[in-house]
């Protein structure tokens, strides 16, 4: 990128900017997919399995094709008709066998509501109307339920030898066992995460519009467009050109909305049969039952130190219940062995990771879907300083790395640049006044109340950019009016990038913020870029914005030099305005520029192209690194067995920020949604596969009235990315449930025994101090 | 199934239509009347995505039938904004204070908070705190909001 | 998540919705606050082919003072019982309990018949009308009846209601002025129902007991009148009265169940330190 000139004012990024989206989405009038209607429209309903696993031996569905106001039922052999690949080229894993039972169930059913038939009808009531009268008879089979029985069963995938999805291990290592038999420490504990859900908002849903035999628009709940086109037009053998993919406002999705499922494909397979539009939005019991789960995963760690207490080695073995059909996560989940070092020095390590088909939804990838690694180690490492009498925060400053250690090779082979774990777990300890807090906790105690401190370091690899998420692409194009229109393949589904992209933008033009439009949500504006997902968005569409903005930069004073007879170093572009340094007498602004550009072609510079438009697509590292430290002081009612969270402290390096309040904001949701995931969510089913927690009455999440105040402390390492950015979305999530459990732990520290075992819900508490006594 | 005639007061202006008798007043908004503002987050009265005010009082839309709403005066958050687009002071706040992010939530947040603000007598601090119970939100992790209900019961920052 | 088709009928009075009742036999739900049997339509777990709306009949609603006591019309709004001086005066107790029933939003709607209507184990409503002693008031073509509330409830969502009966109203004994109100609930949030919930009147006359009322919620398949506990109370002098063994005999008829959110093991457990620390803590301030 050419410099030519000072570098642009900082005036918008780093700013708590007002978002621009907030105007049409505060007065109802943001556009999600169940607001989206298209002539002709016909609805969705799907006839779903109420067994776990079984044969089916009959449908019949000519009653509900027979009711008035339904127009077509379709079942697995409708498919047949279709030339159908079921494949996810974007996130199969190579080695990693892809379960294919059709996007309708055909012979067998997998899973408790499994898609067997597609009901369309001129109504969603009509449709479901439809779907009651669909009679199926199936021959119930004995469900594999829970990663042990997946070890020990028959394959629910009957062309799959067993029940592994994939499995990869570090391999023999001869001298850890050595080093464990003489260490002078072993800490050993097993830690088992609950299955949870996403539960975004608003659940998935799209509208399928075939127009013509080449056209087809899909307009869906996705977290990038350009992923669904390719992954649509991969599954029905169309070319992507005849895809387009429209997400104008998605409510939330953390993962869920990555990849389009079954039963989102048999929609686009009914409205291709069909030749109408079909609009199918999930209703919340699907979206807590069938659409793609979360978490479900344990891990098995052993831990050496030395006599003073200085981590030797670790063993893990972490296995993963993906269900019968994932979606996505086998890719995710194979971060949690790499990243499990974290921050700390570790000489020796060995790992084995496996995942596993059950008969239950499957996974999808979840706001941070690896974060085992880190809810394993850091509620260890406070059991094993409870084990060896040292204070926990003690063991980590023992152990833990800084920014002088970098560059920093993990004994999984990864290198940490850029990041300030030691620096970021002072800072937020400092906030804490640990000494004060250790007599209150005492004082507490003499009285029978239970008060916790606990933290958790985190390192988060943010901003994945290998295979098809090796880029993205901003369009930036000044219009003749001096306005600024940019398109990037970003897609906000609440992340603010309309408001941060413009933010950069509007810096690097040295033009007003109010002048800035950023577009997203259209795979046939931008060419093809991987949208939301790992964390990536202000480093990936936030570089491709820098980028894009510098080469326009760098033209506009061209031609601004051109035009004043002055030299491109002198030209300043400030507000929209273009002065001379040199010759205060000389001021112009962008928009007379830009009417030069496009209107006025023998002004400009010989051999320039017309017009202010250009493209940049960027590619970032492989992985850019950002680090966190969360605190949580909790009080546990040991008689109700009821969590009060009463501070938490969220310090974090994410690098140099765009919006502080859009950062806090995307913090601060993903610790409420590890806080729920330790203390309410919990997807469980029964031992014939039945889902229990079917609505929102049993699947629990937090409201306002259980959150604490989050306090931030920020510390800025940039990244060496375009802006200095990292990502953050996802941290939040996955540094929370460590500190949380650690904080309970400690409050129960005097009972003497291990909160492991997600949810740690008031009964599993009250009845786990029983044990203890 | 029973067809009904529908009318009621929409944001001040008389509006009319048919539903059958199923149709909850959240889908009739949505579907029959122009005003997707109220979204359906569960359809089943938990989450508050569709709180809507009738008659004053803030309530579920999903779980009132439209021909319920007849006779009723109806408000939503198409009908916060001032006419000339000016936010409503409580739009006004949850932008400032950055309470929403995807936005879905916010229509039935606002209207809660509107109803509440009110009242006469206008709610205690607490009773408006607590009412942040019938809502959910999967984005913010609630900070804004919190944030909002603090500057309504009058406390500064 | 759309309901099965259904005809709707409106009742402008308590004689009409016992007429439509009467008319659109066992298979017709009254819709009254909706915040129940909505979501049971949406779920399809009830298909009524009529429902029969109670919400147009004034005379269904209000609170009025009578023979048996405050009679509360079933289709008085829990957030108008609930700012209702009367009640506040009378039912302190019941004030309390609509602290916790739902939410600001759902008691916008909600009703005091509903809710008593349905019977939901883990309620505050219809453990507060056992406790009071409370009746509730039937009626069909055949006649109206009083149920005491002890009496109505016979499982989970079950009542002795015929399919053609309405609630008309709750008629909820005044107890002395004084009377100590104890109410208690656990519950995972705000709004939840309970895991363990617990409301207890005590009548207290020159430091004996003269009257208890003490009924459970969330432990059993209906509410749960202790009244083991209400006999060994009654007549108790103040210091007489030995907690630890007052909180065995209260859990005499619980049966409290499994479900997603606690075992029974933990019920039994919660509720015997609810209950020992509401009374003692109760019993001190009188002692003073």
């Amino acid at each position: 990128m050419s410099q030519g000139g000072s570098a642009p004012a900082v005036r918008f990024v780093g700013k708590r900017m007002l978002r621009k989206e907030d105007e049409r989405l505060l007065t109802g009038r943001g556009t999600f997919i169940d607001d989206v209607i298209v002539p002709g429209m016909l609805h969705a309903s799907f006839v779903r399995s109420n067994i776990a696993r079984g044969k089916i031996e009959r449908l019949d569905a000519d009653r509900a094709r027979a009711l008035p106001g339904v127009v077509a039922v379709y079942t697995a052999a409708n498919m047949r008709e279709l030339n159908v690949r079921y494949v996810n080229e974007l996130f199969d894993m190579p080695g990693c066998p892809h379960p294919d039972n059709g996007l309708l169930a055909r012979a067998d059913v997998r899973f408790a509501g499994d898609p067997v038939a597609i009901v369309i009808a001129e109504s969603r009531a009509l449709a479901e109307d439809g779907a009651a009268l669909v009679e199926v008879v199936y021959r119930a089979e004995q469900p594999v339920i829970g990663i042990d029985a997946a070890k020990s069963s028959p394959p629910i995938h009957p062309e799959h030898a067993d029940n592994l999805s994939n499995s990869q291990s570090s391999g023999d290592d001869p001298q850890i066992d050595a080093v464990f038999a003489g260490a002078a420490h072993v800490v050993e504990g097993t830690i088992n995460n609950c299955r949870q859900a996403h539960v975004p908002m608003e659940p998935r849903g799209l509208v399928v519009w075939p127009q013509g035999a080449d056209e087809l628009t899909i307009h869906i709940a996705c977290q990038s467009p350009h992923f669904a086109s390719k992954h649509i037009a991969n599954v029905f053998n169309l070319r992507e050109t005849q895809v387009r993919v429209i997400a104008k406002d998605v409510g939330g999705a953390f993962g869920l909305k990555f990849t389009s499922q079954r039963d989102e494909l048999a929609v686009v397979a009914a409205a291709l049969l069909l030749r109408r539009p079909i609009k199918w939005i999930e209703d919340r019991l699907e979206n807590l039952t069938v659409a793609g789960q979360s978490r479900d995963d344990r891990m098995h760690i052993r831990l050496a130190f030395d006599a003073d207490h200085r981590l030797l080695a670790a063993d893990i073995a972490y296995d993963i219940d993906f269900g019968a059909y994932p979606y996505a996560v086998q890719v995710a989940s194979s971060l949690v062995t790499p990243m499990f070092p974290g921050p700390y020095r570790l000489p020796h390590y060995r790992w084995k990771a496996s995942g596993w088909y059950t008969n239950t939804s499957g996974l999808a990838p979840y706001r941070g879907p690896w974060m085992l690694e880190m809810f394993g180690r850091e509620t260890l490492l406070d059991v094993a300083a409870r084990q060896m009498g040292v204070d926990p925060i003690e063991l980590r400053r023992k152990n833990i790395i800084g920014k002088p250690d970098q560059p920093f090779e993990m004994k999984s082979g990864i290198v940490l640049t850029d990041i300030s774990p030691r620096e970021t777990m002072e800072m937020t300890v400092e906030a804490i006044d640990v000494s004060t807090f250790r007599k209150q906790q005492a004082a507490a105690r003499a009285e029978g109340r239970y008060l916790g401190l606990g933290i958790a370091n985190a390192v988060e690899p943010t901003t994945v950019s290998f295979g098809y998420f090796t880029s993205d692409v901003a369009h930036i194009r000044i219009e003749p009016s001096g306005n600024v229109t940019v398109m990037t393949t970003n897609l906000s589904q609440g992340h603010g990038t309309p408001t941060t992209v413009a933010q950069i933008v509007a810096d690097q033009l040295g033009v007003a913020f109010q002048d800035v439009t950023v577009f997203e949500g259209d795979s046939a504006r931008t060419g093809f870029g991987a949208g939301a997902g790992g964390s990536r968005q202000a480093v990936a569409g936030g570089g491709a914005a820098i980028m894009a903005a510098g080469q326009l930069r760098d033209k506009i004073r061209r031609i601004a030099a051109h035009a004043f007879n002055a030299s491109p170093q002198s030209v300043r572009i400030e507000d929209g305005v273009i002065t001379i340094d040199g010759s205060p007498e000389i001021s112009s602004t962008i928009a007379e520029i830009a009417q030069m550009a496009y209107f006025n072609a023998d002004r400009l510079p010989p051999g320039t192209e017309t017009g202010l438009e250009t493209h940049y697509r960027y590619s970032p590292p492989p992985m850019v690194f950002a680090n966190a430290t969360h605190a949580c002081i909790c009080e546990v009612d040991i008689e109700t067995g009821k969590v009060s969270i009463l501070r938490w402290i969220a310090g974090g390096d994410c690098g140099e920020v765009i919006n502080p309040a859009i950062v806090e904001g995307q913090i601060a949701g993903g610790v409420v949604q590890g806080i729920a995931g330790v203390l309410f969510e919990h997807s469980r089913y029964d031992d014939d596969g039945q889902p229990l927690a079917v609505t929102l009455k049993d699947y629990l999440l937090p409201t306002a009235l259980d959150v604490p105040r989050i306090e931030f402390r920020h510390m800025c390492t940039p990244s060496s990315t375009p802006g200095g950015f990292k990502g953050v979305g996802e941290g939040g999530a996955m540094v929370a449930p460590p500190a949380l459990v650690n904080a309970i732990a400690d409050a129960l520290a005097p009972f003497g025994k291990r909160w492991l075992d997600m949810p740690l819900s008031p009964d599993r508490i009250v009845m786990g101090l029983e044990e203890a006594v | 199934m029973s067809l009904h005639f529908i009318e009621f007061e929409l944001n001040g202006r008389r509006i009319e239509g048919s539903a059958e008798a199923r149709c909850t007043l959240a889908d009739f908004l949505r579907n029959d009347a122009g005003c997707t503002g109220t979204h359906a987050g569960c359809e089943h009265g938990v989450c508050g995505a569709c709180t809507v005010i009738v008659d004053g009082e803030a309530v579920r839309s999903c779980l009132m039938l439209a021909v319920q709403a007849n006779g009723k005066r109806v408000e939503t958050i198409e009908g916060l904004a001032g006419e000339d687009g000016t936010l409503h002071p409580i739009q006004q706040m949850f932008r400032e204070e950055f309470a929403l992010q995807c936005g879905f939530c916010t229509p039935g947040f606002l209207m809660t908070l509107v109803s509440m603000d009110r009242a006469e007598p206008r709610p205690e601090a607490a009773e408006m705190r607590a009412a942040l119970s019938g809502h959910l939100c999967r984005c913010t992790g609630y900070q804004g909001v919190l944030r909002v209900v603090d500057r309504l019961a009058g406390k500064g920052q | 998540m759309k309901a099965a088709p259904f005809d709707y009928l409106e009742a402008y009075s308590a004689d009409e919705a016992v007429h439509l009742m009467h008319e659109s036999g066992a298979d017709a739900a009254i819709l009254a606050g909706g915040q129940t049997l909505m979501p049971l339509l949406a779920l399809r777990m009830a298909t009524p082919s009529v429902l029969v709306d109670i919400n147009p009949a004034k005379d269904m609603a209000g609170i009025t003072r009578g023979d048996h006591g405050i009679r509360v019309g079933a289709r008085t709004r829990q957030a108008a019982a609930k700012r209702d001086p009367v009640i506040a005066q009378h039912l302190p107790v019941l004030t309390e309990a609509l602290t916790h029933v739902g939410h600001h939003q759902t008691r916008s709607r909600g009703t005091i018949g509903g809710s008593t209507a349905l019977g939901e184990p883990a309620a505050e409503l219809p453990a507060t009308a056992v406790a009071l002693g409370a009746l509730v008031e039937l009626r069909s073509k055949r006649g109206t009846r009083l149920v005491p509330a002890r009496d109505f409830y016979i499982g989970p969502y079950m009542t002795v209601r015929a399919d053609d009966e309405v609630l008309l109203a709750v008629h909820y004994p005044e107890w002395a002025e004084g009377t100590k109100v104890i109410f208690d609930e656990v519950a995972r949030r705000a709004g939840d129902f309970a895991l363990v919930g617990l409301v207890m009147l005590l009548d207290v006359r020159e430091r004996r007991i003269h009257r208890a009322g003490i009924a459970w919620f969330g432990m059993g398949p209906t509410p749960v009148a202790a009244t083991a506990a209400e006999a060994a109370l009654t007549g108790c002098t103040i210091s007489d009265i030995d907690v630890a063994e007052l909180s065995q005999i209260a859990l005499t008829e619980v049966e409290p169940g499994d479900d997603l959110h606690a075992t029974s093991e933990y019920r039994r457990k919660v509720a015997s330190r609810i209950f020992k620390a509401k009374l003692a803590s109760s019993l001190e301030k009188v002692a003073l």
